[in-house]
């Protein structure tokens, strides 16, 4: 099967853009031999194959799936419009990339939901594969379908699509679902009876059963999953193509639109000795000439300059990098800026996210304002020419005079910056403004808050238009449109998968890419399928009122959502409790974890 | 830091799926089979030191290659099967190193220095095709030149300057293969698989594929010899 398959797709292949996302045989990429194995899962990442590679939780899974006896784990992407309408009109369904045989004979096709706007190239993705769509109409003979990553915390709005979805951590349960569905089949059991099964297991969703309840999987020690030491290695440049070592996963910083800053608690530091091993062995492994050092802001790690210290010395006199993507803007301390200054200087990109310090503090954004002039000051003196200030627009409780804030903000920036560097080269400063649209996210305090209306954030993005210096600043903004569409899916119920099929149907896929989203498109969706968007993303919601996402727990109280809410109208801010005590969210009882921070305490 | 001091050159095959990469996604990944190699490859000074490395001429997306060729410069001698066999563990078979030895560090660039393209054009179809394409290709080249279109744009091609050697042509088992010799030049190159469309004219209808594998790249001497690289 799969060589009829690997000639149909090479005789496609001339006819499409950069068809080496499509042929497989990376470095470090399973051999085509070994992928006959007994029980065989796919991963899929509802993007191209440039944008999915760039995703740990693939790597990460995929090198674990594949240590597993008797088990082989293959690759799949999103087919660009080109290829996916080649492929459809060949005749030739969607298949995985080491064996190139079609992803509709394996036992489970594992799909991550980074966002919401990837939803429709969800539906994508299996009509590709030639698996029927809805849960309900498939059949022993086709693959388990498993969703996974931040969206399965709110799963409705996918609902009817997933045969089950799993909430939190995967690096154990995972392994736990492919072996529990290895034994059902084993055992002959029906699809219904498999389904049940999994439930069993702490953070399988299962939608067909009902709105069960679903407590998240948080691993304690991430020290005890090492990093891939052998990433695949990719021909096609993707989006952050490099090693990536992931050094802490979560936030407790606690800003209360952030759903990572919930999901992803608590802290858990990896300590440096494995940082420092995992980054030089997949180094060797790969041979990229870079090494990234991830999570969610990098500088928390309590031993950050040692863990940079340790690598730059290991990596002194090669032509191989450090590249930090996510630095806290008080994080560019002088130590650091040395450290770093010999590494490859990519952009440094600070997020305010709103312009005065009263909204700061109510979205608890731990930054002042000193803070951030000081760390650019420092940044430009020390060579860095360019800063990136990520701000949000429509956050609860803004006002013009907020919205106003961010214009006088970037000002003062601008001439921060171009204090601190030679007269002669004031010229080259610039300050990247980047402005999102607040989406309220499930398991945040600000869930219950509406999005402002379309109108109404178009007429504060023209505000800001005018407030804004002209010089020196480049000025973009995201897609409010898009962050209408967005705030829809992510807080809606089941009654939403009407609409992402509709829109799908229509021709929505790719709704992440500025260029290939329609709100037009989308409207007469919702409107096909007799839904009221506006209801969902514009409406606030009574906090005690019960929400789609009510029967999914991230282990964090809702009683302490509720608080964390009456603080932010309060404009208290609530400290991180890795530097200061408990501040009662209550993760750690529920799901038995606690911070483990590597270096003992935090600096 | 230390000297560039040793110009290693490697031939390396690029075949299957992995014809279809760039030649810059090609590059990289050449790049980085040096260094799973652990090969002490020198860094060019400067505020963003890279790899000190010359890629030969450019095989266009979906062309195979069965002796590519890159330079790299080594800051140590290792023995040139030391290294080959080092290659060897750190690439995949579809773009497996197969020869290494050094060259002179002050000698031309390889892709200055390669001006002679062997080719193999297989044509798959049905028996009768060798014989079209024969036919063909005597038209073609009592014609004196070939027009080709690529990206809008036309080129033409004199024969008798761009044609090496009379184009072989040989039946196989199911179609016919072509072999074709051109000579490169900074102009532009002909496209192997061009000239046999050409010769097919209509019969290119009744063919089910045509894939061009580059067989060997040299250097043409003064005399018209041809030097390996």
């Amino acid at each position: 099967m799969s060589d009829a398959v690997r000639e149909a797709v090479e005789r496609l292949l001339p006819g499409v853009e950069q068809p080496s996302r499509y042929v497989g045989c990376e470095w470090n990429a399973i051999d085509r031999r070994a992928t006959a194995q007994p029980y065989r899962a796919v991963l899929a990442y509802p993007d191209v194959y440039d944008v999915g590679m760039a995703n740990q939780a693939i790597q990460i899974l995929y090198a674990m799936l594949n240590a597993l006896e008797g088990v082989a784990c293959e690759r799949v992407f999103v087919p660009w419009k080109d290829m996916a309408d080649a492929l459809r009109s060949a005749g030739v369904a969607l298949y995985a990339l080491e064996s190139f045989d079609p992803v509709n004979e394996f036992d489970l096709v594992g799909i991550t939901l980074p966002h919401e706007l990837a939803y429709t190239n969800v539906l994508e993705l299996l009509d590709l594969a030639g698996i029927p769509l809805h849960a309900e109409d498939r059949s022993d003979a086709h693959p388990l379908v498993v969703g996974g990553g931040p969206c399965a915390y709110n799963p409705e709005p996918l609902a009817p699509f997933f045969d089950a979805v799993l909430v939190g951590d995967g690096e154990v349960a995972a392994v736990e679902i492919v072996q529990t569905h290895r034994r059902c089949k084993q055992a002959h059991m029906t699809r219904r009876e498999t389904l049940a099964e999994l439930a069993k297991i702490q953070g399988v969703y299962v939608p067909s059963l009902g709105q069960h309840r679903v407590l998240r999987r948080a691993v304690a020690d991430l020290d005890a999953h090492r990093s891939p030491a052998c990433p695949v290695v990719p021909y096609t440049d993707v989006v952050h193509d490099r090693v990536a070592v992931e050094v802490l996963r979560g936030c407790a910083r606690g800003c209360r639109f952030c759903q990572a800053g919930t999901i992803y608690r608590p802290v858990r530091e990896r300590r440096p000795d494995s940082i420092v091993r995992d980054a030089m062995a997949a180094l060797r492994c790969t041979g990229y000439d870079e090494v990234s050092l991830t999570s969610l802001s990098t500088a928390d790690h309590s031993a950050f300059v040692e863990v940079l210290g340790r690598l730059g010395r290991r990596l002194q006199g090669t032509d191989i990098s450090i590249s930090v993507p996510s630095l806290r803007a008080d994080a560019l301390t002088p130590d650091v800026a040395r450290l770093l200054g010999k590494a490859k200087r990519t952009g440094l990109t600070i997020a305010p996210e709103a312009g005065t310090q009263r909204l700061r503090d109510v979205i608890n954004k731990n930054i002042t304002e000193d803070g951030l002039l000081d760390t650019v000051a420092r940044a430009f003196a020390s060579g860095w020419r360019r800063v990136k200030l990520y701000f949000m627009i429509g956050l609860p409780t803004e006002t013009d005079d907020d919205v106003a804030g961010i214009g006088e903000l970037v000002g003062r920036v601008l001439a921060a910056a171009r204090d601190a560097v030679p007269a002669n080269e004031r010229g080259s400063v610039r300050v990247g403004v980047s402005v999102s649209t607040f989406v309220p996210k499930p398991h945040t305090p600000f869930q219950w808050e509406a999005q402002p209306p379309l109108e109404e954030v178009h007429r504060r993005q023209e505000l800001l238009r005018e407030r804004m210096p002209r010089k020196g600043v480049e000025l973009s903004y995201h897609d409010a449109e898009a962050s209408f569409v967005e705030a829809v899916l992510a807080c809606g119920g089941r009654e939403v998968a009407a609409a992402v099929e509709a829109a799908w149907r229509r021709g929505a896929r790719f709704d992440a890419w500025t260029e290939q989203f329609s709100l037009d498109r989308w409207r007469a969706a919702f409107e096909e399928s007799g839904l009221d968007a506006s209801a969902i993303a514009n409406r606030p919601r009574d906090p005690f009122e019960p929400l789609p996402w009510s029967h999914i727990s991230s282990g964090v109280s809702t009683a302490y959502l509720r608080a964390e809410r009456e603080r932010a109208f309060a404009g208290q801010t609530t400290p991180d409790c890795t530097f200061a005590g408990c501040t009662g969210c209550g993760v750690c009882g529920a799901l038995g974890v606690s911070n483990v921070i590597a270096g003992g305490v935090r600096v | 830091m230390s000297e560039a001091k040793f110009r290693l050159r490697v031939t390396y095959q690029k075949v299957g799926p992995v014809r279809f990469l760039s030649h810059l996604e090609t590059a990289r990944a050449c790049e980085r089979s040096i260094r799973r190699a652990g090969l002490p490859y020198a860094v060019t000074h400067g505020f963003n030191p890279h790899m000190r490395i010359a890629f030969g001429p450019a095989l266009p997306v979906g062309t195979a290659g069965r002796a590519e060729m890159y330079d790299v410069w080594l800051t140590e001698l290792v023995g040139p099967d030391d290294a080959l066999e080092r290659l060897r563990h750190a690439t995949r078979e579809e773009l497996r190193a197969i020869a290494c030895r050094y060259v002179d560090p002050k000698g031309p660039s390889l892709a200055a220095a390669a001006d002679v393209a062997h080719y193999e054009v297989a044509v798959s179809g049905p028996p009768e095709v060798a014989e079209s394409i024969a036919r063909g290709l005597s038209s073609v080249s009592r014609s004196g030149t070939l027009t080709v279109e690529h990206k809008g744009k036309q080129k033409v091609f004199e024969l008798a300057t761009t044609l090496l050697k009379e184009p072989v042509v040989r039946p196989v088992d199911e179609g016919a293969v072509v072999e074709v010799v051109t000579r490169m030049s900074e102009q532009g190159s002909l496209r192997p698989d061009a000239l046999v469309k050409a010769a097919l004219g209509p019969a290119l209808a009744g063919v089910a594929s045509v894939s061009v594998t580059r067989t060997r790249l040299a250097s043409r001497a003064a005399d018209g010899t041809e030097e390996a690289l």
